[in-house]
């Protein structure tokens, strides 16, 4: 590779020039077909995605179910719009709250249009399932002997008595109570079902307006989850265009303070940028999206791509004075860090290639396109830096360096003082050193085992935020508005067709025999049908073919035959009753282990409401009986719930019996609202559920299976803590093999992954003693201190043998280690660690977390490499210098 | 510019009529009518062929996802002002699925106040009358509402003659009290011919056709033009309904005091044959 840093070194024009034309071409791929889409369609244009359900890829089972159950239950996303009113003494019951939230009602089925993309279909909000006041039914009793359907809200109150007259019917009805009136009378909410989830960013946009132009007391909070990752999308953008380049501001003049030279400090930057540029670039061209993981590529770049700069710049700065030749200096600098510079560019890079063995998606993508940005950022580097310096000239590095300062007579700086100081105090007290490691890291043990893994998108934002806000508030009123579902489905019955004939025709001839009402002297269409049955029994690939062909059987010969058409009839009310027999959730034994789950889910403490057919079933069963609560019950029969629910379904809204059963009556879903959506609180509603039906055997075999995107939540952070530890002890391995091959000893790459091993140790050993919960942010930082904390290792290991090759002795070599060598490991602590706090001011907690953590893994990789290294060097040096003779030697590189 | 009823739908279902003049009138071209002749004889034409009426219907309901579910019932209708299209009785009795086997409704058509309904829920033992409700509510869980089977009051609604073509008569039909329906206007094709229905489009709040009657096929029974075979799509409740009816008779010989509240627990078998 020596031809290359001495091309860069001969031609310094060049290779400005081409790194300017790879980030312009690289640019224009993505600015192009971004900016206009239909001119270069064969471009991948950059798209957003703030979708959480793409953790997990598309033929996931666990997504595939959630599909395939909003498909059959006609679920929707939603924008769920709270209103609050807590000047009135009833809240928003009053006429003129009322008033406008109808006129809100109103204005919202007229956000639907038609779709562009599919000609006959529409886009925008999903009318007919939309829930508000006035468009949701309310049956009641109306006087003895009678009942009554009608909207709840058919019109805005004229008075407040009507208004309060809607809070009390609202709170007779289950479905309603806790869902859209909140339990303490005072709030509603209004459910706003979308087409799809992008359409929430318009939705909720003319909603605002319409809310701008209100004058009343009450409050309006939308929120919902599809408004939520909108409002993500948008922050996203806002962090990638301030707070990155903030940092790299901060981080500049950070490097300003220590190589006093603009264009060295340009240079760097100019690395960090290409670098970004060269791997967010790839990463759009090849059609990826921008993913909430894929946004923060490059927050992780930056401090990898200024590392090796910063060891460029931090050894010539330290050297430059003592030839005064830019050459020779740069190429002596090269020599020495070339290799290190190369395996540590490759460890990083293999640390964040192994997030490719996680099953996530977007972590995969964040994982390889920051590695490609790492080893772009080391290409760039030892081909740009040099160059620069090169083309600096000769006068602009007039009184640079560090022996100038020395030469001046200058006292020398503190940081050299102190990093003299650590040297000798390291080597004397190695003992102690190790001794307080050791502890340090039980206490790490311990930290660790107390992490809590837990992940909650809402907490995406500050606390202050109106998204938080409106969580708090909806949370404190209704029964919850994170939303998971529950399906219970009856298993497809095992019995084959023929099987299931041979029972049939015994039925039959039950029938025939008992030769009661319409079936009296009805022998003979039995004996028909007898016949047909085991005919048919060959053919009939399923029950319900074979029933249907029977029925056509009936159908056929009804009119023509000698038997009474009585005795047709009763064998057709056969047929419907063996259909019937399969509509499991028309069975009272069925509906009534529902309404024990639900009971169950309510002593989990998380959840605050559910609602599920038996709600429906029973509240219509209440008001067709007397009213009271007595018959707030399941009806006796099969019959009687059919008849319940074609009752229900004589209302305004005979769709919203799908949303809770599917029309074959096999599959039934409870909605369960939680007020928390903590992955750890969902954890706890299933495993409370598991619990639940292992000890209370359900009826028909039910099975139970989750779905939502809170539960999808949960599913991808097991995959994700499971992906991380298993990357993570992958790209542990490959570190050491590496380390052992660069420095041909297994012991020297041990003692490499020590300051490593105590980094990552200590960090999450904090995690878990504060309290902070492990998600998704934190899992992918142990990727970069893995790549951050061995830099500083291989920096000073590498260094510690070359001079110990000159010198022959440790005790020699130590203030030699802790001069220039240290000062680079230093350097690079400082800017990146402050560099990164900018980040503190991103609008969303995840990136917060990651410039604190960076800024802590930094720091505390610098120190365990200066502190732990030394004392474990010190204690073994019998040992590892045995082997020094066939190390590195600074002419190999 | 009065014109009502139109309801769409189930012409057939309630069988009756009010003259079959009306159909026999049908206009030359010259002699337009006027609107509110039109919205009468429509509204009799589908709603009063006859005196009185039987009939066994066939509700398909199809749900958006291809399932389908059935009910077969038979209807009985009679007249009780057989000079007007106003007042009518009507018996439906369910005998299909299983589970909603002798299930039965009674509607009383009153010609200045709410209709009066009453249900009868056989496996609850119940009678229940149902008070006071909208019409704009669902018929047995179909697509069709309880307005679509007995017919809309004309008066409830503006009606302008939009356009007149070779075959119809294009009507658009506004609610005087907007917020009791959930639609924002209505338009109705009628056959020049017989006044029949043919098609319905209702349009929502964000302008947009959501819901549609299209009368299939039309049969003349006794001298009376009839849908037979008619369909309603909601893409707001989603699917459809298509309503069969077949063993149609007009001016059949029918007891109005059956009609009644009592004779839902004990169906006329007579005339449910």
């Amino acid at each position: 590779m020596d031809w290359l840093i001495s091309y860069s070194v001969d031609k310094p024009g060049m290779v400005g020039r081409v790194l300017l034309l790879v980030s312009l071409t690289l640019l224009a791929i993505v600015a192009l077909p971004s900016l206009w889409p239909d001119t270069f369609t064969g471009l991948h244009p950059l798209k957003v995605d703030t979708d959480p359900e793409n953790m997990l890829s598309r033929d996931e089972p666990a997504r595939v179910f959630h599909n395939e159950m909003k498909r059959a239950f006609s679920l929707y996303d939603m924008v769920v719009l709270g209103i609050v009113n807590e000047h009135h003494p009833d809240g928003v019951f009053n006429r003129d709250s009322l008033g406008r939230i109808y006129r809100l009602g109103e204005y919202a089925k007229t956000l639907s249009a038609p779709d562009p993309d599919q000609p006959g279909s529409r886009t925008g909000v999903v009318i007919g399932d939309i829930i508000t006041p006035q468009d949701v039914d309310n049956i009641e009793q109306a006087g003895p002997g009678a009942v009554r359907f009608e909207w709840l809200m058919d019109r805005p109150p004229a008075t407040d008595a009507e208004a309060l007259a809607v809070r009390e019917k609202a709170r007779r009805i289950p479905f309603l109570d806790d869902t859209v009136i909140s339990d303490d009378g005072a709030a509603l909410a209004l459910y706003i079902p979308l087409t799809s989830k992008d359409e929430s960013y318009e939705v909720a946009g003319k909603l605002r307006e319409m809310i701008a132009g209100f004058d009343g007391d009450e409050r309006y909070y939308i929120t919902g989850l599809p408004v939520s990752e909108d409002q993500f999308g948008v922050e996203m953008f806002i962090q990638m265009a301030v707070s990155a380049p903030l940092a790299m501001i901060v981080v500049s003049l950070l490097m300003f303070y220590f190589f006093k030279r603009v264009v060295l400090v340009a240079a760097t930057m100019g690395v960090a940028m290409v670098s970004v540029i060269v791997a967010m670039g790839l990463l759009v061209a090849t059609g990826n999206t921008v993913h909430i993981m894929s946004s923060m590529i490059p927050i992780f770049i930056m401090p990898i791509a200024v590392l090796d700069s910063i060891h460029i710049l931090s050894e010539f700065f330290d050297r430059y004075d003592d030839s005064k030749d830019r050459r020779d200096t740069v190429t002596g600098v090269m020599d020495v860090l070339f290799r290190p510079m190369l395996f540590t560019s490759l460890t990083t890079a293999a640390g964040f290639l192994s997030l490719a063995l996680t099953p996530i998606p977007p972590v995969q993508v964040f994982g390889l396109f920051v590695a490609i940005g790492v080893m772009v950022a080391w290409l760039v580097t030892i081909t740009f830096i040099p160059a620069c310096i090169m083309l600096m000239s000769r006068e602009s590095l007039q009184g640079y360096g560090a022996a100038f300062t020395r030469n001046t007579g200058g006292k020398a700086p503190f940081i050299t003082r102190l990093l003299a100081w650590t040297g000798r105090q390291t080597s004397v007290y190695a003992r102690f050193v190790i001794l307080g490691v050791s502890a340090a890291s039980i206490v790490a043990v311990y930290g660790i085992s107390q992490i809590v893994i837990n992940d909650n998108p809402v907490r995406w934002f500050e606390p202050d935020h109106e998204i938080r806000v409106a969580d708090r508030i909806l949370n404190a009123h209704f029964g919850g508005t994170y939303m998971a579902y529950l399906a219970l489905a009856a298993p497809d019955t095992d019995t084959s067709p023929v099987e299931y004939a041979l029972a049939l025709a015994a039925r039959m001839e039950t029938r025939r025999n008992a030769g009661t009402g319409a079936a009296a002297g009805s022998t003979g269409v039995y004996g028909l049908l007898q016949k047909e049955v085991l005919r048919l029994a060959g053919s009939a690939a399923t029950r319900q073919e074979l029933l249907q062909q029977l029925e056509s059987f009936v159908d056929s010969r009804r009119g023509q035959r000698q038997e009474p058409a009585d005795a047709w009839f009763d064998a057709l009310l056969l047929i419907d009753r063996e259909r019937q027999a399969g509509h499991v959730f028309k069975q009272p034994d069925a509906l009534a282990y529902i309404k024990r789950l639900q009971q169950h889910l309510l002593t989990t403490g998380v959840v605050g409401k559910s609602n599920s057919v038996v709600d429906i079933v029973e509240t219509v069963n209440r008001e067709l009986h007397t009213g009271d609560e007595q018959d707030l019950r399941i009806p006796d029969s099969p019959d009687a719930v059919a008849q319940t629910m074609l009752t229900f379904q004589s209302g305004h809204r005979p769709q919203d019996l799908w949303h809770f059963v599917t029309p074959d009556f096999r599959t039934a879903s409870i909605w369960v609202q939680m007020k928390s959506g903590d992955n750890r609180d969902m954890s706890r509603v299933v495993a409370a559920i598991d619990r639940f039906v292992a000890e209370n055997p359900p009826p028909y075999a039910l099975a139970h299976r989750w779905f939502g995107l809170n539960y999808l939540n949960v599913i991808w952070q097991e995959k994700m803590v499971n992906g991380m530890l298993y990357a993570l002890s992958g790209s542990f391995v490959v570190v050491f093999l590496m380390m052992t091959l660069l420095f041909r000893s297994v012991l020297w790459g041990l003692l490499c992954m020590v300051p490593l091993s105590v980094t990552i140790g200590l960090m999450y050993g904090v995690i878990g003693l504060i309290g902070k919960d492990y998600d998704m942010p934190i899992a992918v930082l142990s990727s970069l201190s893995l790549g951050l904390a061995v830099d500083y290792a291989v920096h000073f290991v590498t260094r510690t043998r070359m001079l110990h090759d000159r010198t022959g002795s440790w005790s020699e070599t130590i203030p030699l280690v802790f001069a220039e060598p240290a000062r680079a490991i230093t350097r690079n602590a400082v800017v990146n660690g402050v560099g990164f706090l900018p980040l503190l001011a991103a609008p969303l907690v995840p990136y917060q977390t990651v410039g604190l953590f960076i800024a802590s893994i930094l720091l505390m990789a610098g120190i365990a490499t200066l502190v732990i290294l030394p004392a474990l060097i010190t204690t073994l040096q019998g040992r590892v210098f045995r082997q020094a003779a066939s190390g590195l030697q600074p002419d190999q590189a | 510019m009065k014109y009502s009823r139109i309801s769409c739908s189930t012409v057939a279902l309630i069988m009756t009529f009010v003259t079959a003049a009306v159909a026999a009138d049908a206009q030359p071209e010259s002699a337009a009518p006027s609107v509110e002749e039109i919205v009468n004889s429509s509204n009799c034409a589908a709603y009063y062929p006859g005196d009185s009426g039987r009939a066994d219907v066939l509700i398909v309901i199809k749900d958006d996802k291809g399932g389908e579910r059935m009910r077969q019932a038979t209807m009985l209708r009679v007249d009780t002002d057989p000079d007007g299209c106003t007042t009518q009785k009507s018996y439906v009795y369910f005998h299909r699925p299983a589970d909603l086997n002798k299930t039965a409704f009674l509607v009383w058509k009153n010609p200045d106040k709410v209709d009066d309904r009453w249900l009868y829920l056989p496996a609850l033992d119940l009678v229940k009358r149902i008070a006071d409700s909208d019409k704009r509510t669902s018929f047995v869980g179909s697509h069709y509402f309880y307005e679509d089977v007995t017919g809309r009051n004309i008066n409830d609604d503006i009606h302008e003659l939009v356009e007149t073509t070779a075959r119809h008569f294009v009507m658009k039909n506004t609610p005087k009290d907007p917020k009791s329906v959930e639609f924002t206007e209505y338009t109705v094709w009628i056959d020049r011919s017989n006044y029949i229905p043919m098609k319905v489009e209702y349009t929502d709040r964000s302008g947009a056709v959501y819901r549609v009657y299209e009368a299939l096929t039309v049969e003349t029974i006794q001298g009376h033009p009839t849908a037979t075979r008619a369909r309603i799509s909601d893409s707001h409740i989603k699917g459809e309904t298509t309503i069969t009816f077949s063993n149609i008779r007009y001016d059949v010989e029918l007891d109005e005091k059956v009609f009644a509240e009592r004779y839902l627990r004990n169906p006329p078998r007579k005339y449910l044959q």
